[in-house]
């Protein structure tokens, strides 16, 4: 900088005053102090300008994100919702929103990507059935050859001044749908792990229900005091608490084994029975299905009457554990059957639609039955609870059970994708329309859940619930089907080919023609195809898992060294303290008199 | 809190200036609800008007809620519960869900000390659980949850919580952010 950026720049810091007294002190020319005062008017009215256009930008972002918010989804629905029954109910309105918009996502990329090039530029597709009302249902029907299932896209490249290859688009489409999926979940699950689990301290509960537990966001009158009495009776009960005989803890035991077992042999039970299903093809199995699914879980609600647990988490986690394990046999049975019978048949002319029929039945079904569910487990439960019983009162809303039901729609929709497309669009309609009816449900028949569980926790149950049984199980039904199934040969994009992979060899071999493409061709070829990639990759995750295993051993240990010298201090301080007092206590007279003249001398 | 210097991040007080600067209007409407005689419509002279706490605890926001003296008095500048416009935009964007962290530990420690010392002693925790149960548990049951509560949390061993105490729990409890938080 020259020396006269530096002496504007120190003038400009200094006020009005002083500038014009330090400028008249300049040995400077007059046309040079006319220069200087010029160059610093105009600084400074850069400097305002320059915050104007901050703090407009500024206005304007908050008038943006404001704007959104007040635009959100359902945000004046769920203030009401939070504030009339608390966090925990309304974690599952959260999740229901949160996978509607994987559901929105989904069916824009499809539409966009494998439907709308079909509709406007490929070949039309005619159909000879015509529409009755029954489609709606079955699926069959009217929608067999639409674009609705696999079987309508076809395999070539649409050629209209750029390629278009629709095998490509669809296969591409789907994997990277799924890819996209799988890192959302596991970003959501990781940071809510962190924040949700890992820093929580287990010991401390007492503290916690007294000072943190408190939802000050509640308004109601009935739920305030209906909280106050659940704390109040909780903590007399901790109070109360006496440690239980050897034979108490046996019996318990022994029932918890027992409901375990029975659980366990009716899963087993309702899953053997889909494998002696003949005919899979018809309404029949999704409605069977959709009962075993709402039947059940009451039977396992009724055994938790019988056990005993010692806190209020471990039994709705047992319950999910339960209702988990039954959902996934089920769904299980009916996957292996599709893979391996329904594929294999010879009669179907489009095995992959039927599979695609199939699975948008179980959606349609799985809503009449939230619905009848709804009505039944809640509505009813309310006209008996007030009218008939009333010693029972209204029910609560069985959040865990919800967002279970939510999961394993979800689940449907994701091993959908790869035979129908479309099948997202219906998902968005069920869950709009479950959306409201459990608002109504809820405000009009529950009461305000009775124990406040720790409700972040919970829901970081619920996202690990569903990536690991159900994201994994749909990701690798769909990655068997593209690798190892043989693609019908009359119908859909694959029609023709060995397996639907085989649609990226194909291309990656007509890549090999193109000059400066080696590369992709190179990465394919030695690092996709080969084994010992995978087998690198995997040892280095597990080598950097361990260390930071050994990083958080290593904080742990630091933690608790930290803490113990927390304590020593406090009684260093205590030890100090009763030293001074007894100094104190010991020289009275002279600390009187030192004071005095202490006061004389400042007075002076 | 005199005696702890508290820094906010830049995007932290972004945050907390969003809700400030757009629901300025809301809130000046609710705010003149609760005193129409008292509160004038138009602000730009900053008149000095201060509602009293009988008539903020009638808000709906807080009107069931079992520390809502403590609340209003927390935020009031002369302690004894009136506030002001100022402290009414203060408390409501304390207690509100962009508020960070940091800020929302130090006013549920100030609420929760009732004769404040800074310090959250025995007879505050005693205070706090009989707001928290209506005062319907026996005066043994009152005691041990109490000394329970100062065992678990207090690391220094003066049975009495600190600030940092409070802290150090606080971090510990991940529902605290929702759970302490008003929707207006």
């Amino acid at each position: 900088m020259t020396d006269e950026q530096n002496l504007v720049k120190e003038l400009v810091g200094m006020s009005t005053l002083e500038q014009t007294r330090a400028i008249r002190e300049l040995t400077m020319s007059f046309e040079e102090k006319k220069n200087i005062r010029w160059i610093i008017n105009g600084t400074k009215a850069l400097a305002v300008v320059q915050k104007w256009l901050c703090q407009f930008f500024r206005r304007c972002s908050y008038t943006m994100r404001s704007a959104r918010q007040a635009l959100e989804l359902w945000h004046g629905i769920m203030k009401e919702i939070g504030g009339k029954f608390g966090t925990s109910v309304l974690t599952y309105f959260l999740f229901l929103k949160w996978l509607l918009l994987f559901n929105i996502f989904s069916f824009v990329v499809n539409f966009s990507f494998i439907t709308v090039p079909l509709l406007v530029y490929g070949p039309n597709i005619t159909s000879n059935v015509s529409f009755r009302g029954l489609e709606l249902l079955t699926g069959a029907g009217y929608f067999t050859h639409t674009v609705m299932y696999y079987g309508a896209y076809s395999n070539e490249t649409l050629r209209h001044g750029v390629e278009y290859n629709l095998q490509l688009a669809y296969f591409f489409t789907i994997v990277v749908y799924m890819v996209l999926c799988g890192i959302a979940l596991t970003f959501s699950m990781a940071s809510s792990f962190k924040k949700n689990f890992v820093l929580v301290d287990p010991a401390s509960t007492s503290a916690w229900q007294l000072l943190c537990s408190w939802d000050f966001s509640l308004t109601g009158e009935k739920t305030v005091t209906q909280r106050k009495n659940n704390l109040r009776e909780s903590l007399s009960e901790k109070a109360q608490q006496k440690l239980l005989t050897l034979r108490e803890k046996l019996k318990h035991s022994g029932i918890h084994l027992g409901s375990w077992l029975v659980s366990t042999a009716l899963v087993a039970g309702c899953a053997s029975s889909f494998s002696l299903q003949q005919e899979a093809e018809t309404l029949l199995v999704p409605f069977v299905v959709s009962l075993m699914n709402l039947v059940i879980p009451l039977f396992f609600s009724l055994f938790n009457k019988f056990e005993h647990y010692s806190n209020n988490r471990s039994q709705i986690y047992s319950q999910v554990v339960r209702n988990v394990l039954l959902r996934m046999s089920i769904l299980g049975v009916l996957c292996y059957h599709w893979m391996n019978e329904v594929s294999q048949r010879e009669s179907f002319l489009c095995w992959e639609s039927m599979v695609g029929q199939a699975l948008y039945r179980l959606v349609i079904v799985d809503f009449l039955f939230l619905m009848l569910g709804s009505f039944f487990g809640e509505f009813l439960r309310n006209v008996i609870g007030t009218k008939l019983h009333r010693r029972l009162g209204p029910p609560e809303f069985d959040v865990a059970r919800n967002v279970l039901d939510l999961i394993y729609a979800q689940t449907l929709a994701w091993i959908g994708l790869y035979f129908s497309p479309l099948l997202p669009s219906i998902q968005i309609l069920k869950f709009f329309i479950l959306f409201y009816l459990k608002k109504v449900s809820l405000t009009q028949n529950c009461q305000p859940p009775c124990r406040t569980g720790r409700a972040a926790q919970m829901q970081t149950i619920f996202i690990f619930l569903l990536f690991i049984p159900f994201y994994v199980g749909a990701i690798s039904i769909v990655g068997y089907t593209a690798w190892s199934l043989n693609p019908s040969q009359n119908c859909g994009p694959f029609r023709g080919l060995d397996r639907s992979f085989s649609v990226v060899e194909l291309w990656m071999a007509g890549l090999q023609t193109l000059p400066g493409s080696g590369w992709a061709v190179w990465i394919f070829e030695n690092i996709i195809k080969s084994e010992i990639f995978y087998f690198l990759i995997t040892l280095i995750i597990l080598a950097i898992t361990y260390v930071f295993y050994q990083l958080i051993q290593g904080r742990k240990m630091l933690i608790d060294l930290l803490k113990q010298r927390i304590v020593n201090e406090g009684k260093d301080k205590s030890f100090l303290l009763d030293k001074l007092q007894n100094l104190q206590k010991s020289r009275p007279k002279k600390d009187t008199k030192h004071g005095r003249v202490c006061y004389q001398t400042f007075s002076l | 809190m005199g005696n702890k210097q508290t820094t906010f991040t830049e995007e932290q007080l972004e945050a907390y200036q969003v809700m400030l600067e757009s629901e300025e209007q809301r809130l000046h409407g609710r705010f003149r609800e609760l005193a129409p005689h008292l509160v004038p419509l138009d602000y730009t002279n900053n008149p000095d008007v201060k509602v009293p706490l009988t008539l903020i605890v009638t808000m709906p926001e807080l009107k069931e809620n079992p520390f809502r003296e403590r609340i209003v008095e927390t935020f009031s500048e002369d302690g004894q519960g009136n506030l002001s416009f100022n402290d009414f935009v203060d408390m409501f964007s304390a207690l509100c869900e962009a508020s960070p962290r940091e800020l929302k530990t130090i006013y549920a420690f100030k609420i929760y000390d009732f004769n404040r010392d800074n310090f959250i002693c025995k007879e505050d925790m005693d205070k706090t659980l009989n707001k928290l149960t209506k005062g319907e548990l026996t005066a043994e049951e009152v005691a041990l949850v109490c000394n329970k509560a100062i065992e678990e949390a207090d690391l220094d061993g003066d049975s009495k919580l600190s600030f940092a105490d409070f802290e150090n729990m606080i971090s510990k409890a991940p529902d605290f952010l929702s759970n302490f938080h008003i929707r207006i």
